[in-house]
């Protein structure tokens, strides 16, 4: 092993809870393992703390309302019963710690004050889902995915999520993070979110029209072109350009090895 | 004592833009992230302060890529920052798909001495400011590593000529958790090279089951440390209020900064 290869293990152990319990990694005897197991539970807790202030910061903001702040789940029984199968950064992780905080907010609401916080919430937990998994660090791996356009079928990006949402949700979120005395509200009106994850970590959002919601449901890694273009009724120019802004948003990719 | 000599400074916290643009006695702030797109005292703070590049930049475990390097130069500029701040960390596996979030040492060997030597002399030569490297406390030892740390990083600092940001509660931590005092543990460190020097508190954390970073008020005892640092660090530029966090209140940084000035 290099050290690097030590280093990825270490750093391994205290993100991968599973990993950190395995005969694989208690038998390389780097560390101690009561002092490792500590540092690992502070980890988890601070990446989740930054996570749930930063995607929930709107349930955060409405705290003085609901009586409920989302991070506050980081202390409860709910989070110390997740420890020992925590990955930091994976989807399965992120999608339980945003479950706890989605269940630790929604009883408490005052639903006549917000009529739009169940879409608030499936919001925010969506983003934080989005945001998990793998990311690039340097931008060499990159090329290979801007080289690969166009010669392969596009495919949607795992973590890209279309939202169906009951209330228009866009115009109400800066207002909530402004000074406010009475709860800003939101408007009913259905619309649809796309949410995707850039190969760098960079969560976009954007309003999703009738377009662009058909090509993220059809790009499954196997339609051509041409048959995307015949499904969607779009243009041949007007797909390539939606793909190219699905793709540059980390919505598609197109696919190798199919 | 060295005061007039030295800034004596903070982390701008946007939250509290409107207390740091009205405040007295703040000579720099260090910059943690880019000021937001439409942060409305940005400009004012720019046109006050000194500004510090310390940002993320990458890890010097591998070259910084072209994206990194230019973010760099370009918050370098924006600031006018008089060095560049990063640290001795490895928190991500080298595929990517392991990241703790969180500042963590290197192994302190050969092999990643020689990578963060060279990475680091391939930033410098990029950069129009010179480096400043932190240092990171660990709270447990890796059987794997070679060096003690303060000897692997004087070779790092004689190997680039890089500065030396010494973050004390870094350095104290580490003595507590080694049952040694910090005033030794601090001696063997290249202090010669310190350029920068970071002051905290520390408080008890329940995982850890121990003191742990903070942005918290400097006690009594860290601020007679850091007196004792800055009195052993001959080429020392400034000393930070090293507290970045939405909870920090504007008594708490303003009365700390005030603190540590008297301090010295």
């Amino acid at each position: 092993m290099s050290d690097r290869e030590i280093q990825d293990s270490v750093i391994r152990a205290l993100a991968d809870a599973p990993f950190r319990a395995s005969p694989d990694w208690r038998g390389l005897a780097l560390a101690d393992p009561t002092r490792l197991e500590r540092f690992a539970r502070f980890l988890a807790r601070h990446f989740y703390h930054e996570r749930l202030v930063h995607f929930f910061k709107y349930s955060r903001a409405l705290a003085r309302v609901t009586g409920r702040r989302p991070e506050a789940v980081l202390h409860g029984a709910g989070f110390d019963a997740l420890l020992p199968t925590v990955v930091l950064g994976s989807r399965e992780t992120a999608r339980a710690v945003a479950a706890l905080a989605v269940r630790h907010v929604r009883p408490a609401s005052a639903p006549q004050t917000i009529p739009y916080l169940a879409d608030l919430l499936e919001y925010e937990e969506a983003m934080m889902i989005a945001e998990a998994g793998p990311r690039v660090w340097r931008d060499d791996a990159r090329e290979v995915i801007a080289r690969s356009r166009e010669q392969f079928p596009p495919e949607k990006v795992e973590g890209t999520v279309l939202l169906d949402l009951a209330y228009d949700l866009p115009a109400v979120l800066p207002k909530l993070l402004q000074p406010w005395t009475e709860v800003p509200q939101a408007s009913p009106q259905h619309g649809r979110l796309l949410i995707a994850r850039s190969p760098h970590g960079r969560v976009t959002v954007a309003r999703a029209d009738a377009a662009v919601a058909s090509v993220v449901e059809l790009a499954d890694g196997r339609k051509t072109l041409p048959e995307l273009a015949r499904e969607t009724g779009l243009r041949s120019d007007d797909l390539e350009a939606t793909l190219a802004g699905l793709a540059d948003l980390g919505a598609v990719r197109f696919a190798t090895g199919s | 004592m060295r005061s007039a000599e030295l800034m004596v400074g903070a982390f701008y916290n946007p939250h509290l833009a409107a207390e740091l643009v009205r405040a007295e006695g703040i000579d720099h702030l260090a910059m943690a992230d880019p000021p937001a797109p439409h942060d409305p005292h940005w400009p004012a703070i720019k046109q006050r302060y000194t500004l510090l590049l310390h940002d993320y930049l990458g890890q010097l475990s591998e070259p910084l890529d072209e994206r990194s390097i230019a973010r760099a130069r370009s918050l370098a500029e924006l600031y006018r920052t008089p060095w560049v701040a990063e640290h001795f960390q490895c928190l991500h596996t080298e595929d990517g798909r392991y990241n703790i979030n969180y500042v963590f040492p290197p192994l302190y060997t050969e092999e990643f001495l020689q990578r963060f030597v060279t990475n680091a002399n391939a930033l410098q030569a990029r950069l129009d400011q010179p480096l400043v490297m932190e240092n990171i406390p660990g709270f447990f030892d890796v059987k794997a590593s070679q060096l003690p740390e303060p000897v692997w990083l004087r070779r790092f600092f004689e190997g680039t000529g890089a500065g030396f940001l010494l973050d004390l509660p870094h350095i104290w931590l580490e003595a507590h958790y080694r049952a040694v005092k910090p005033a030794a543990w601090l001696a063997e460190f290249p202090l010669e090279r310190v350029v920068e020097l970071h002051v905290a508190g520390v408080v008890e954390d329940n995982d850890l089951q121990g003191p742990w970073i903070a942005p918290a008020a400097p006690s009594d005892e860290m601020l007679d440390f850091m007196a004792l640092a800055v009195s052993r660090c001959p080429r020392a530029q400034a000393v930070t209020f090293d507290a970045f966090s939405p909870s920090l209140t504007p008594e708490v940084l303003l009365s700390s900064v005030e603190r540590i000035r008297q301090s010295l």
